[in-house]
């Protein structure tokens, strides 16, 4: 065994541009594998950190799904609000331990602004039931206060005391603004990993304030409330997007759903955090399970790539092995030399590939973070990515049986004369 | 290249195996309102645990239907409002159904539902336990009894929404601060099981 | 017929498995040790089988081949590559070395393989690398060249290199075939006086086989294979 393996490496150190542009090809394939169901782990984690300890979410009917990704991850928009008479009508349950009303629609330079009660800071939990802390400031008192996730400050360059103005409805650019009334920064929230670092928090009145005179949707020409006299107006919210309920007993979860779902004097819908996310990955579980077969049928033609690479130069290395015979070798080493070489490629691209994806999510982490609110990092492999390696690795072992087993029936054949 | 396409297919069966399977079968094949069989009230000396069903967790004497009990249904008319305050007030009834508190430090094993609450990000570390397939979904909630409040001892993998499993773990039962609230109805407060559950299996027929 | 033959072939007959007449058939051929001799063939003539037969690659369909007195023909495909590396050198007419080892681990293979020429080359030269390197001085290789890959040498320094490889570790046989054809004129006759003069330092018996009758001179004996080989005739006459 000892020489073959001197011998394989060195043999295949000879033909390194080719094989080393397989390699390459087998890196990235790994990477992507491994990308992919690494993405689709973080995204599972970031998703269940995001709410810790709420029993309920109450909003508009609609789909559990989509509620939950309006509400709570801050992705896409609202189909419909809740009246406030309502949203007071189911908080009064004596079930009830809190709720957090919160108000959704606008948003700063890309990121949701979200309107909402002091509670919010009280009760919100996530990740493993943490309390949201704050990393400067406090926490808004005046109508046009705004406490900022890390990630608004982070990405940009907010500090307390800098003022912000809120665009009418979510989306990049081309908003229209509420100009005449821009916010204060009174506080920066320490970093979560969830959400709430890429939102900018006011309170409720702030969002009914900014909206006075934008009866209908947008600004009525000639018609404005200045800032320093939306005090004089009540500025009680009308309606809230969503509310966030948490009990006194776990278990009269069930019985609270119903009576939001039954209320009669609007349409509700009230999910439990838990279940609308194994819905959620019912959905999206579709596409995880394509993305994953695609990325090992990628796999599987980098490791073609490398069988047929291994294969073209066989015919031009009969003579070397015609040569190994010569010294002694037997049919067998030749068999072993043909597909160490495969194997050992195979190996070397896995661990490669691996160093690539980590490489990869170092680049990408600021992006997901701030652009999707997804926490990736990178990270040891772990069991399962283990499992998926060893997969590859035994996938390229059987392929480069072949051109091993090729270059054995060319030695038998061949012996010590080869008819090149 | 047989041998190649032969391994690829391998490698394919591989990696998808891992990424869907739910701790029980797609669903089980239950169809809602199924219950699952357990042999009832039955002490299992070795294991030092009780095998109970759900039906145990009803205290004595305590009617799941009382409200319905005074009911001659075919002496109402259609649409007759006393069969809908009937519903109502056996609804309500379940809502504050007693617990057995006989029950508090027992070991028990039984089979149920799961309704995740808490996780951590693939594993569940709070979960419900109810009698039905179902429970949260189509079919009106189990009474106040019929649900367990379950605390795993480890965070469980691949657990998912109405998975059928075993659950064996010490009882506790909870008796919330009783309302001062004067309406009569409201003598129990919210009450119901927990438990520390120390080992959770899937559910399979016997 | 000595009794200390060191090759002895009787009554041997080998077909390939596509052809109808048998490719070889020698009644008998022996080598006696230390000797060298030539075998004169043209291309074609089957020396290309004889020398996978001799290498213990090949199996006669019939017939006997003593080896150091043991019977290859019955010795199992493994055991006869053992055997050669343990006991034979072989030198082809070119493309002898692999490219990407130097001069140095091309000369030191048969002792990757062969753990009694491993010990032999480590008695006779303290290791394995200074045994090498000896041979290597011993035919003329300079030693810049030593350490580069092999593809960077000329061919005669190939050929030379190659002789190294055949002799390192002191295999009773070495078989050369067409080792000089390669080799331009003027540098032939260098070669061979080099290979004869090693052989006979160690005492290798060497089967030199070439078409060219004018390197015939210096051995010991020189047999047409036409002579040895009664299929070619039939052949002929048929």
């Amino acid at each position: 065994m000892s020489p073959w393996l001197a011998l394989a490496a060195r043999s295949a150190w000879n033909r390194r541009l080719t094989l080393g542009l397989t390699l390459a090809a087998v890196s990235l394939s790994v990477a992507l594998l491994l990308g992919v169901e690494r993405l689709r782990h973080d995204a599972r984690e970031s998703f269940a950190l995001s709410v810790s300890g709420t029993d309920l979410v109450v909003g508009a009917r609609t789909s559990p799904v989509q509620l939950m990704l309006y509400a709570v991850f801050r992705i896409g928009e609202a189909t419909n609000n809740i009246r406030w008479n309502a949203y007071r009508a189911i908080a009064a349950d004596p079930a009830i331990a809190w709720t957090i009303p919160i108000s959704l629609g606008d948003s700063h330079r890309g990121y949701p602004v979200l309107g909402t009660t002091p509670d919010y800071f009280a009760h919100f939990r996530y990740g493993n039931a943490r309390p949201l802390a704050f990393s400067a400031g406090r926490r808004f008192d005046g109508v046009f206060d705004a406490v900022l996730g890390a990630d608004v400050a982070d990405k940009l360059g907010y500090r307390i005391g800098d003022r912000i103005v809120l665009s009418h409805g979510i989306g990049g650019v081309g908003l229209p603004e509420h100009a005449d009334k821009p916010f204060s920064v009174v506080g920066i929230l320490a970093r979560t990993g969830t959400p709430v670092d890429r939102t900018v928090h006011v309170s409720l009145e702030a969002i009914t304030a900014i909206h006075l005179d934008w009866q209908g949707g947008a600004p009525v020409p000639g018609f404005s409330i200045p800032a320093q006299y939306v005090r004089k107006f009540d500025l009680a919210p009308k309606e809230i997007t969503a509310a966030l309920i948490g009990l006194k007993s776990r278990a009269a979860v069930f019985r609270v759903q119903r009576a939001v779902n039954d209320y009669a004097g609007e349409p509700l819908l009230a999910v439990l955090p838990g279940v609308a996310l194994d819905q959620l990955w019912d959905v999206v579980g579709i596409a995880e399970k394509t993305l994953l077969a695609v990325s090992a049928m990628v796999v599987a033609v980098g490791l073609t790539g490398l069988v047929a690479v291994v294969l073209a130069g066989l015919n031009e290395r009969r003579r070397e092995l015609a040569i190994l015979r010569s010294v002694g070798a037997r049919p067998r080493g030749i068999f072993l030399l043909l597909s160490i070489e495969g194997l050992c490629v195979t190996a070397l691209g896995s661990v490669l590939g691996v160093v690539l994806l980590d490489a990869l999510t170092l680049l990408a982490r600021p992006f997901a973070q701030s652009a999707y609110g997804l926490a990736i990092r990178p990270q040891l492999v772990s069991l399962r990515e283990l499992r998926l390696l060893a997969a590859v690795i035994a996938v390229g072992l059987l392929a480069s049986l072949v051109p091993g087993y090729r270059a054995y029936r060319l030695s038998l054949a061949d012996g010590l004369s080869p008819r090149l | 290249m047989r041998t190649t396409s032969l391994a690829l297919s391998l490698a394919a069966l591989l990696l998808l195996q891992g990424s869907g399977a739910g701790f029980a079968a797609e669903n089980g094949g239950y169809r809602v309102g199924d219950r699952l069989q357990s042999r009832a009230a039955r002490k299992d000396a070795k294991a030092h645990y009780q095998e109970i069903g759900w039906n145990a967790l009803i205290p004595e004497g305590w009617d799941p239907a009382a409200a319905f009990r005074n009911i001659d249904f075919s002496r109402l008319s259609d649409a007759d409002p006393r069969a809908s305050n009937a519903l109502d007030a056996l609804r309500k009834a379940w809502d504050e159904a007693p617990v057995e508190p006989g029950w508090n430090g027992q070991r028990v094993r039984l089979p149920g539902f799961v309704v995740p609450l808490e996780r951590r990000g693939e594993q569940v570390t709070e979960f419900l336990l109810v009698p039905y397939f179902g429970a949260c979904i189509h079919v009106p909630p189990p009474p106040a009894n019929q649900i367990i409040d379950v605390f795993p001892a480890k965070p469980v993998k691949n657990l998912r929404t109405m998975d059928a499993v075993w659950v064996v773990g010490v009882l506790e039962t909870l008796r919330s601060q009783p309302k001062t609230d004067s309406d009569h109805r409201m003598g129990m407060g919210t009450a119901g099981y927990r438990m520390k559950a120390e080992r959770i299996e899937p559910y399979k027929e016997r | 017929m000595s009794a200390a033959a060191l090759v002895r072939i009787e009554g041997m007959r080998f077909s390939w498995p596509s052809g109808d007449a048998p490719c070889l058939d020698i009644a008998r051929f022996e080598i006696g040790a230390g000797e060298r001799v030539f075998l004169h063939g043209p291309s074609g003539s089957g020396k290309s089988t004889l020398l996978g037969l001799l290498g213990g690659v090949l199996a006669p369909e019939r017939g006997s081949i003593r080896f150091l007195g043991e019977e290859l023909t019955r010795l199992r495909p493994a055991a006869r590559d053992r055997f050669r590396a343990d006991h034979v050198g072989i030198i082809f007419q070119q493309f002898n070395l692999i490219p990407y080892l130097s001069a140095l681990d091309n000369v030191l293979l048969p002792s990757r393989f062969s753990a009694r020429r491993a010990r032999l080359a480590s008695a006779s030269g303290g290791s394995c690398v200074n045994e090498a390197a000896r041979l290597l001085d011993h035919l003329d290789l300079d030693e810049a060249l030593r350490r580069r890959p092999a593809v960077h040498l000329s061919v005669g320094q190939q050929q030379r290199v190659a002789a190294a490889r055949a002799l390192i570790g002191r295999p009773e046989f070495v078989i050369a075939d067409e080792p000089t054809s390669a080799l331009d004129a003027g540098r032939q006759a260098g070669f061979l006086d080099l290979l004869l003069k090693e052989c006979g330092a160690a005492g290798t018996a060497l089967l030199f086989v070439s078409h060219d009758l004018r390197l015939a001179r210096a051995f010991d004996r020189a047999i047409p294979l036409a002579s040895l080989n009664r299929a070619d005739a039939r052949q002929e006459a048929a």
